[in-house]
């Protein structure tokens, strides 16, 4: 096993933050030579920019593995479902620590944040059983000053160009991080007036409801039909674990269709609900990790009054 | 093809047709028992009405329209007292029970019939839950028998008596039935496998896990096929139990639907014994 994560057990989560395209190689060629010399499987998932900078800086045949970053990174359930995957695989074929590094989206890069917040934080538990070691670089010209706040307090180790990894004192215990989160209602269609607002439907009721209000929608009609599965879904959980009244309201824009599900209980107890697949599908939690598989964002809300799933399908607002 | 579906009257149903009647009003119930069998008696098949009471109110019944005494006089028409069948409390054998209509039905056939058409005032056989557990998989075995045979059936239910949740235990059974009593069904499918039709989402979770173990699908070299063709909507819940019920039989599950989201929703549970095909 290499320096750096030398003599940890488990997942080795670190951030580093860029502000230049010299300063990004400073960190992310290193790690991947090392990595490669010490014949460590070395996966990469950048976009298209990072990717062009690293093959350029070390050859088209150095060894790393090179994943679409766009289709990699396009749900956090799903990436962190693949990166599972990518990593039992390398560890049957005998590997002792498997290094990682990649553009997690934001804002910045046209794409929501806040579920990816709280896959920075769940990543420490979902892969801490394994030998990984993941670089999350982060460059400052174009993430927003409260997606750097969320990458300070979700990972237990920051970098630098020089090589050190330092302790992050800010970090967080990720249960801790996702139980306190609250995000705003920050897309713009929702300050219009909702093609649906019903008070207690039927499961039967919201997806009728749904299908004929997104009736000549131009988002795709497969996501449409998503979208009809996991509003079943969130009303079925507002039905069976929530506090009645239950409250479904739906926005159908050009580019996507977003729908609320809003009851007066607290939500799901389990902080990870959603991002993991659910340890038994018997015991629940399936409804939810569906609408991270479905979804073009997904964001939970925990307020005094009760708790909201909002839940998008086609282009999501980046926000 | 036979029908499928809701309905709101008795009418138009054909030599094969399965239709279940829950009522609340006992008047209402004759008018769609006499639509039923007079239909019957236009495609030339015999009929029977079958009801608790004295043979002459049955007969009283159906007397009064020309057609029916027609047949009560030429023997096309008969009827039966449920009392006299069935002693208090009988639990039907369910594959006993078939095979008293099959051989009803070969008799009408070779008796110059083009088969046989029963109306079955029914409730005082599903009034325990032993009663109801017999009788709904008769219900099941008889629909299977009625694809392949000309024998039609209308089994009326007393709702007041029974109550919503037996009644619709019973509804979603038959490949049709009056409306508003099931958002699904379970029955026999003219190709010989089962049929799942209507909306299998969180609500009527348990209800189709009673329903699929008492219809208890055929497995086909290790294969249960099931004809998904008026299946709207079928949630994880509905696709875990049916994954259950195929692992408890050792088979695959081969569900054939267009229902929204059915095969992206597999991929996303990772069932490894029920496999979704989209129908050509």
């Amino acid at each position: 096993m290499t320096p750096g994560a030398a003599g940890h057990r488990g997942y080795f989560h670190e951030a580093a933050f860029y502000g230049s395209d010299g300063e990004f190689l400073a960190l992310v060629v290193p790690f991947l030579e090392d990595g490669l010399r010490a014949g460590e499987p070395t996966l990469t998932a950048f976009g298209a920019k990072n990717t062009a900078l690293v093959r350029a800086a070390l050859g088209e045949r150095c060894g790393a593995e090179f994943l679409d970053g766009d289709v990699h990174y396009s749900r956090p359930a799903s990436a962190i479902r693949r990166y599972r995957e990518a990593v039992a695989g390398h560890l049957a074929g005998g590997a002792t620590q498997i290094r990682i590094v990649g553009d997690v989206p934001h804002p910045g890069l046209g794409l929501p944040w806040e579920w990816w917040a709280r896959y920075e934080a769940a990543t420490n538990h979902a892969f801490e059983d394994f030998p990984l070691w993941g670089l999350c670089p982060y460059d400052t010209r174009t993430a927003p000053p409260r997606v750097l706040a969320d990458v300070a307090r979700t990972h237990p180790v920051l970098t630098t160009a020089g090589g050190e990894h330092a302790e992050n004192p800010d970090f967080e215990e990720p249960a801790r991080f996702l139980g306190a989160r609250s995000p705003v209602f920050g897309d713009p269609l929702q300050r219009t007036p909702p093609a649906i607002d019903l008070i207690d439907p039927t499961p039967a009721e919201a997806r009728r409801a749904v299908l004929d209000a997104t009736r000549g929608s131009a988002v795709d009609a497969a996501e449409i039909d998503h979208l009809v599965v996991v509003t079943s879904e969130a009303v079925t959980n507002a039905l069976c674990h929530g506090r009645p009244p239950l409250r479904l309201r739906l926005w159908s824009g050009e580019q996507r269709a977003v729908v609320t599900v809003s009851d007066l209980g607290s939500g799901p107890t389990d902080p990870f609900a959603g991002l993991l697949p659910p340890t038994d599908p018997a015991s629940g939690g399936i409804g939810l990790w569906m609408a991270h598989q479905l979804c073009s964002d997904v964001t939970l809300h925990r307020e005094p009054e009760g708790f909201t799933i909002r839940l998008v399908v086609g282009v999501a607002h980046a926000a | 093809m036979r029908l499928t579906g809701t309905t709101t009257s008795a009418r138009g149903f054909g030599p094969r047709d399965h239709l279940c009647w829950a009522y609340t009003d006992p008047g209402d119930m004759r008018v769609r028992m006499r639509e039923f069998l007079a239909d019957g008696l236009e495609l030339g098949q015999r009929v029977s009405w079958i009801a608790s009471g004295p043979l002459e109110d049955l007969v009283d019944d159906l007397r009064g329209v020309p057609m029916f005494d027609r047949a009560l006089d030429s023997g096309a028409a008969s009827v039966s007292s449920i009392d006299d069948s069935y002693p208090f409390g009988t639990v039907v054998d369910p594959p006993g029970q078939v095979g008293v209509y099959a051989e009803a039905t070969a008799d009408a056939v070779a008796a110059g019939f083009t088969g046989l058409r029963v109306v079955a005032e029914a409730t005082p056989l599903v009034r325990t839950s032993a009663q109801r557990e017999a009788f709904l998989r008769y219900e099941h075995l008889v629909d299977r028998y009625m694809t392949g045979h000309p024998f039609a059936a209308m089994c009326a239910y007393d709702r007041v008596e029974l109550g919503d949740d037996v009644v619709t235990a019973l509804a979603c059974m038959h490949p049709n039935s009056n409306q508003g009593l099931t958002p699904f069904r379970v029955h026999a499918s003219d190709d010989g496998t089962t049929a799942f039709a209507g909306d299998l989402d969180g609500p009527v979770r348990d209800a189709f896990a009673r329903t699929l173990d008492l219809a208890d699908p055929a497995v086909a070299d290790g294969e249960l096929l099931i004809d998904g063709t008026d299946l709207n909507f079928v949630d994880h819940r509905n696709l875990l139990i049916l994954a259950d019920h195929a692992a408890r039989r050792g088979a695959t599950a081969v569900l054939r639907t267009r229902a929204v989201g059915a095969a992206r929703l597999l991929e996303v549970l990772g069932l490894s014994n029920v496999r979704v095909e989209v129908p050509a």
